[in-house]
């Protein structure tokens, strides 16, 4: 806790530099892209746009976090990256090397209040995850094949809730609905994840154990992950990149190990 | 007079509680003299219902122990009182409402995943909130009619009956029940990808399932209740013995014995169907109620 306290205030006493992030910088084949937002306006359809003149590429492998303070369009930016909500102007393309067809079941999305099924079990939950993957005769007659079963029983045990597989997901308590629905995205086995404040209010130890869990599946599976967090400091700790919202657009910051750059604490407030 | 009507209206004015009672009573009065109901027919009543009474009293359970040869279809139980007409009725009654919930449960459902806003597109709810609107427009018992002509008589009228109101009433309580789930589950299945009717069937579905088993009970209670009446019009069930008792014969005390013997019935399916109904709304309730001595009293920390 002090060893916290004292980063912070160091990093309340730097300077921040603040570098305008440019897409022109990265050069990624097709192949390797993830997401990619063009000149993008963003926000719902009544209304400004909350955040203009989106550029960011996202490459597989890659961790990138996105901070910012509440109420300025995190959450909508990921629901956009997401397709939930279509740019206001300007482009977001997802996977862009493949079709149609193939792009289903590509994204996965970890809602902050998670999206779990409440009173269905881990293993029906995290089963769910196996849905895009399942043919249509699967789908009607709800019967999983036995590869789908394997891999979920499988995602649920590298989360480590192998003895809870039965248990009503309700009955479970915050950090271990976060691993379930971190499962759930594994089983998925998708291209990007997206997950939005998916360490939320969990202790140091949990937090770090899920933060390892993402990070070995973007390095193992090849996943792009975008995570969104209000805690810059934490989510430095782990990302290859750090994007923020200020004001009505994005900012990268240039270098992680920079303590010169790093965003300060209050930032954007 | 014009004054006093200028002051009354300042009074009014004023008051807006007096003044929505003087608007009700006002409506009262108009509909009372529109219907032209005469409270002096209350006299009449008095003596008729002495004479009721008298014919009732005591109400004459032989409708459990006697067999009932006229029952509809036929009874082929060797006990008498398995044959009885209290007996079949009840149980009559209690098949149709069980199989026209079955029945309706399965139809409503998929029309009310098509009904709910978040789950189709806006011109397919919107269509489907007609057609489960529509269904609800006629009473079970006019459907009852309805169907005592298209396949007669009996039992079979009353399950299609039956299951016409009870799409159309569970349709809307489940699309509403449909409405009311959370959107993170559903914007997961969207980002997968998946198509509507699989968000509905594993998403959906599955996060209302309380509430929807809850309204399945609380509709074949209603059914039950309901599957009383549409006997009346020949269309099987316990209703179908009042009427015989009824109409022809004015035997008064048999009719208050199945009176009797439903209301025991209803009552205790009632009772069943509150408890498992509050088993499944009380493990839904995630969100703990504010309690008052807590507002109140605030807690220091």
């Amino acid at each position: 806790m002090r060893l916290v306290q004292s980063l912070e205030s160091l990093i309340f006493s730097m300077r921040s530099t603040i570098v305008e992030y440019d897409e022109g910088d990265v050069n990624l084949s097709n192949n390797h892209l993830r997401l990619r937002f063009s000149n993008a306006s963003i926000g719902f359809e009544t209304g400004n746009p909350l955040i203009k003149d989106v550029n960011l590429t996202i490459a597989s492998g890659e961790i990138v976090g996105l901070t910012g303070r509440s109420g300025i369009g995190k959450t909508t930016l990921l629901r956009t990256a997401a397709g939930l909500l279509s740019p206001l102007s300007g482009s977001v393309e997802c996977c862009c090397d493949l079709t149609m067809n193939a792009k289903r079941g590509s994204i996965a999305l970890i809602p902050q209040r998670l999206g779990l099924i409440q009173h269905q079990s881990v293993g029906y939950n995290v089963l769910m995850g196996a849905l895009p993957g399942a043919n249509y005769l699967q789908t009607v007659l709800s019967l999983p094949s036995r590869e789908m079963q394997e891999a979920t029983k499988d995602a649920i045990s590298a989360v480590g809730l192998s003895d809870k597989i039965f248990e009503s997901v309700n009955r479970l308590s915050g950090g271990q609905q976060r691993r379930v629905a971190i499962a759930r995205a594994m089983v998925q086995n998708p291209r990007l994840i997206l997950a939005d404040e998916c360490l939320g209010e969990l202790d140091a130890e949990t937090a770090k154990e899920i933060i390892e869990l993402l990070r070995s599946l973007a390095k193992e599976k090849d996943m792009a992950i975008f995570i969104v967090d209000h805690n810059p400091l934490r989510v430095r700790t782990f990302c290859d990149r750090l994007l923020q919202l200020r004001g009505n657009s994005l900012i990268e910051f240039d270098n992680l190990n920079d303590r010169y750059s790093l965003p300060q604490a209050g930032d954007g407030r | 007079m014009s004054n006093r009507i200028v002051n009354f209206y300042q009074f009014l004015k004023n008051r807006p509680v007096i003044r929505s009672f003087f608007i009700l009573i006002l409506l009262a009065l108009i509909a009372i003299r529109h219907l032209e109901i005469n409270f002096a027919d209350f006299s009449r009543a008095s003596t008729n219902l002495t004479i009721l009474v008298n014919e009732a009293f005591p109400p004459d359970f032989s409708v459990i122990t006697d067999r009932a040869a006229w029952s509809k279809p036929q009874c082929t139980f060797e006990a008498d009182w398995a044959c009885s007409p209290a007996i079949i009725g009840i149980t009559q009654t209690l098949e149709i409402a069980f199989l026209s919930t079955i029945f309706g449960m399965v139809i409503s459902l998929p029309l009310a995943a098509m009904a709910a806003t978040n789950l189709s597109p806006p011109w397919l709810a919107q269509i489907t909130r007609q057609i489960l609107s529509a269904l609800r427009v006629l009473p079970s018992l006019i459907w009852a009619l309805i169907f005592v002509i298209l396949v007669g008589l009996g039992p079979f009228a009353g399950v299609l009956a039956m299951t016409m109101y009870t799409v159309g009433y569970l349709g809307k309580l489940q699309y509403e029940a449909l409405e009311g789930v959370s959107r993170e589950p559903l914007e997961v299945a969207r980002a997968m990808g998946l198509p509507r009717w699989q968000i509905a069937r594993f998403f959906a579905i599955p996060e209302a399932s309380n509430a929807l088993i809850s309204q399945m009970l609380f509709m074949f209670e209603y059914n039950v209740r309901h599957g009383s009446v549409i006997g009346l019009v020949g269309a099987g069930g316990i209703g179908y013995y009042l009427n015989y008792y009824l109409s022809p014969f004015q035997l008064y005390d048999r009719v208050l014995a199945l009176i009797i013997v439903m209301y025991v019935v209803v009552v205790i399916i009632d009772q069943v169907s509150l408890r498992i109904r509050r088993k499944f709304i009380d493990s839904t309730e995630q969100i703990q109620r504010p309690r008052w001595r807590e507002v109140i009293f605030t807690r220091k920390n």
